[in-house]
């Protein structure tokens, strides 16, 4: 056997069960959503086999199949979506910038507990987690509570069913996404640097801004990437903690499928989406790309 | 002093009518430092060190690792802040100063380059920080990159330079804001045997030519030997003993530094009526006071044919020889003394191992340290 083929047999040995899995489970339905994005919805849900370009129109503004009425409801939707997860990644970014820095400056053992408990969340449910929120929250939950036997305030303010709630909901729940690459670039930032840049004059902003921040900038731009894509196609937080009021294209689109049985339209949405995605990724892929050059 | 005013004019009174001396580039009083440990106790970095440099010299802080030697360049830089005492550099009190306004720069061990900017940019930060004209750190850099031997690298990466030219970066960019004393924490640690030699040279050179003080941070002795134009000796966060190169070695006032520069043989002698008696009864002339004192004799100073006049002799069996080419190292074992190391030029007749030689010194001109063996 040449070399060539033993290298070749080695590749699909390592590569071939995962690529035909992804092909399968991933590929295939994201083929299948592609399909029925382009078909008309079925009278009792499911697809019929006619090819429509309605959905498309309808995502665009035009909700009547002559192009007449034009209301941009979704993409209203979809630009607040958009909002949101921005919001999200800022909120979890002043969060975990400056914990990350303090915990890579731990003593080991300590470290690795912190980090520990960063990750503590993923072991209960979702759920339960989002529902302690509606708790804290809710006109008489224990933010309001506190509150008012502070006398901050003296009736209870409206935090549920807000962009606020669904903002710090999904920041709470995207903090380990942002914190674990913000804290990989920030543990490898070499203290000796900040000395120099110190020794060379610079104040403690300026060696802020021209050696940590882009020293860790891998870090940034890898955590809110991690936290924007979820955060932007999210269905869960919204939908318990921003109510009927608060509605992002991931409930949408969960709608549609669900409730609405609009197949078709539901994928077009989806693809609205994955397009989002991909060209955020290949944004930063780019970036990557334009950094390791220079 | 007095306001010049109240003189007639061209008239001043004795000693202000010549310039005001030179201030010193920097001067250590007093200095105290003490760290808390994590099992809970604290720990004497700096236990009252007093320095001052009398020009532009190359001053390195010599000395074990944990010595201090490491902390009180911080200290100078700013990183670490007194317990007690004063720094002064050019003659003003920067004790207080924070690390980024003091006029001195350092280079570090590991070099700390920054590395996502270009050669470039790393030896004009300081200049960049300061907010200067974009053509001036252009030219600076130039200029310093040629100074350093790197001219035209500029748009490097630093991460395709080799150990031996980042170390010169390093340099550039710590001098390009030209400071007024350059901090050195044992910057040619990392590099090979014979690149370390060649920076040697290249540093003390480089020290001439600009006159500013080098502050040199090592705690390898030969190093230390070649490059300064003192050393001070630390331990224990007290300098042990300060002086040029050939003063600390062959006259250390006491046992660390004998011991810590240079290989030494220490050998007890008493001394009464201005005579040294060594333990076997040989005895030489030495201006001593009377009491128990230590005799040094460094490995060079003995030798297989008898020195003309009076000398020393210790007779024992041979050991160990090492030849280096230039001499031989040799382990004699001898009954009164115990092991006694020498240096003989290579070309000297060596019995075979485990055969009895006898190596002579000069009875002249011996070096006695006060203190005795324990």
């Amino acid at each position: 056997m040449t070399l060539a083929r033993r290298k070749l047999l080695q590749l699909v040995g390592l590569l071939g069960a995962p690529t035909v899995f992804l092909l399968i489970f991933f590929f295939g339905p994201l083929l299948i959503m592609l399909v029925y994005s382009l078909l008309t919805p079925g009278l009792y849900g499911g697809v019929d086999w006619i090819f429509s370009h309605l959905n498309y129109g309808r995502i665009l503004g035009w909700a009547d199949t002559r192009y007449e009425k034009f209301d941009p409801v979704y993409i209203a939707i979809f630009l607040r979506s958009l909002k949101l997860a921005a919001l999200t990644v800022v909120s979890s970014l002043a969060v975990c910038y400056p914990a990350a820095f303090w915990i890579s400056r731990m003593r080991p053992g300590l470290r690795d507990f912190a980090i520990f408990l960063v990750t503590l969340p993923f072991f209960v449910s979702l759920i339960v987690r989002l529902f302690a929120w509606v708790l804290i929250l809710r006109p008489t939950g224990f933010l309001n509570q506190g509150l008012m036997g502070l006398g901050l305030t003296g009736a209870p303010i409206e935090f549920l069913y807000t962009d606020f709630a669904v903002i710090l909901g999904m920041t709470y729940v995207f903090i380990p996404f942002m914190f674990l690459p913000l804290y990989g670039s920030i543990e490898k930032l070499d203290m000796a640097q900040i000395e120099a840049s110190s020794d060379l004059g610079a104040t403690r902003f300026q060696t802020f801004r021209k050696v940590i921040l882009p020293a860790t900038l891998p870090g940034i731009v890898g955590g809110s990437v991690i936290t924007f894509i979820p955060a932007l196609g999210n269905f869960i937080v919204p939908s318990v903690l921003g109510g009927a009021k608060v509605l992002m294209i991931g409930n949408l689109i969960e709608q549609q499928f669900l409730s609405a049985r609009n197949w078709p339209f539901g994928s077009a949405l989806a693809m609205l989406v994955m397009s989002a995605v991909l060209i955020l990724l290949i944004a930063q892929f780019r970036l990557a790309k334009k950094e390791a050059q220079s | 002093m007095m306001p010049f005013d109240t003189f007639p004019a061209g008239v001043f009174p004795a000693g202000m009518q010549d310039h005001t001396p030179m201030p010193s580039p920097l001067e250590i009083i007093d200095a105290r430092k003490s760290f808390r440990t994590p099992e809970g106790g604290t720990m004497t970095a700096l236990d009252g060190i007093s320095l001052k440099l009398a020009s532009a010299e190359f001053v390195t802080l010599l000395g074990p690792s944990g010595c201090g030697k490491t902390t009180l360049l911080r200290t100078i830089s700013g990183f670490e802040t007194l317990d007690a005492g004063e720094v002064l550099i050019d003659g003003a009190a920067v004790t207080q100063m924070p690390a980024h306004r003091r006029p001195v720069n350092t280079v570090f061990q590991r070099y700390a380059l920054f590395g996502h900017m270009s050669v470039a940019r790393n030896v004009g930060y300081a200049l960049e920080i300061a907010g200067r004209d974009k053509r001036e750190i252009r030219a600076r850099v130039g200029e310093m990159l040629e100074l350093v031997g790197l001219a035209g690298m500029e748009q490097r990466a630093i991460q395709q330079l080799s150990g031996g030219q980042q170390q010169r970066v390093a340099l550039a960019r710590a001098l390009a804001a030209k400071p007024k004393l350059l901090l050195l924490d044992e910057p040619l640690s990392a590099l090979d045997k014979n690149l370390r030699q060649k920076m040697q040279q290249e540093l003390k050179a480089l020290q001439r030519e600009l006159g500013i003080g080098f502050i040199f941070v090592t705690h390898d002795q030969e190093e230390a030997l070649t490059m300064s134009d003192r050393i001070a000796v630390l331990a224990h966060g007290q300098i042990q003993q300060i002086g040029a190169p050939t003063e600390l070695y062959q006259t250390p006032a006491n046992l660390f530094t004998a011991d810590f520069l240079g290989e030494s043989n220490l050998l007890p002698v008493s001394v009464t009526g201005g005579r040294a008696c060594l333990t076997d009864g040989q005895s030489f002339a030495a201006a001593h006071a009377t009491g128990a004192a230590t005799l040094l004799l460094r490995p060079e100073a003995l030798s297989i044919t008898p020195p003309e006049g009076h000398a020393l002799s210790f007779t024992g069996t041979l050991r160990e020889t090492y030849y280096t080419g230039t001499d031989h190292q040799i382990t004699l074992e001898t009954p009164a003394h115990g092991t006694l190391h020498a240096l003989l030029r290579s070309g000297a007749a060596l019995p075979g191992l485990g055969s009895e030689m006898t190596l002579h010194a000069p009875a002249q001109g011996l070096h006695l340290i006060d203190e005795t063996l324990p």
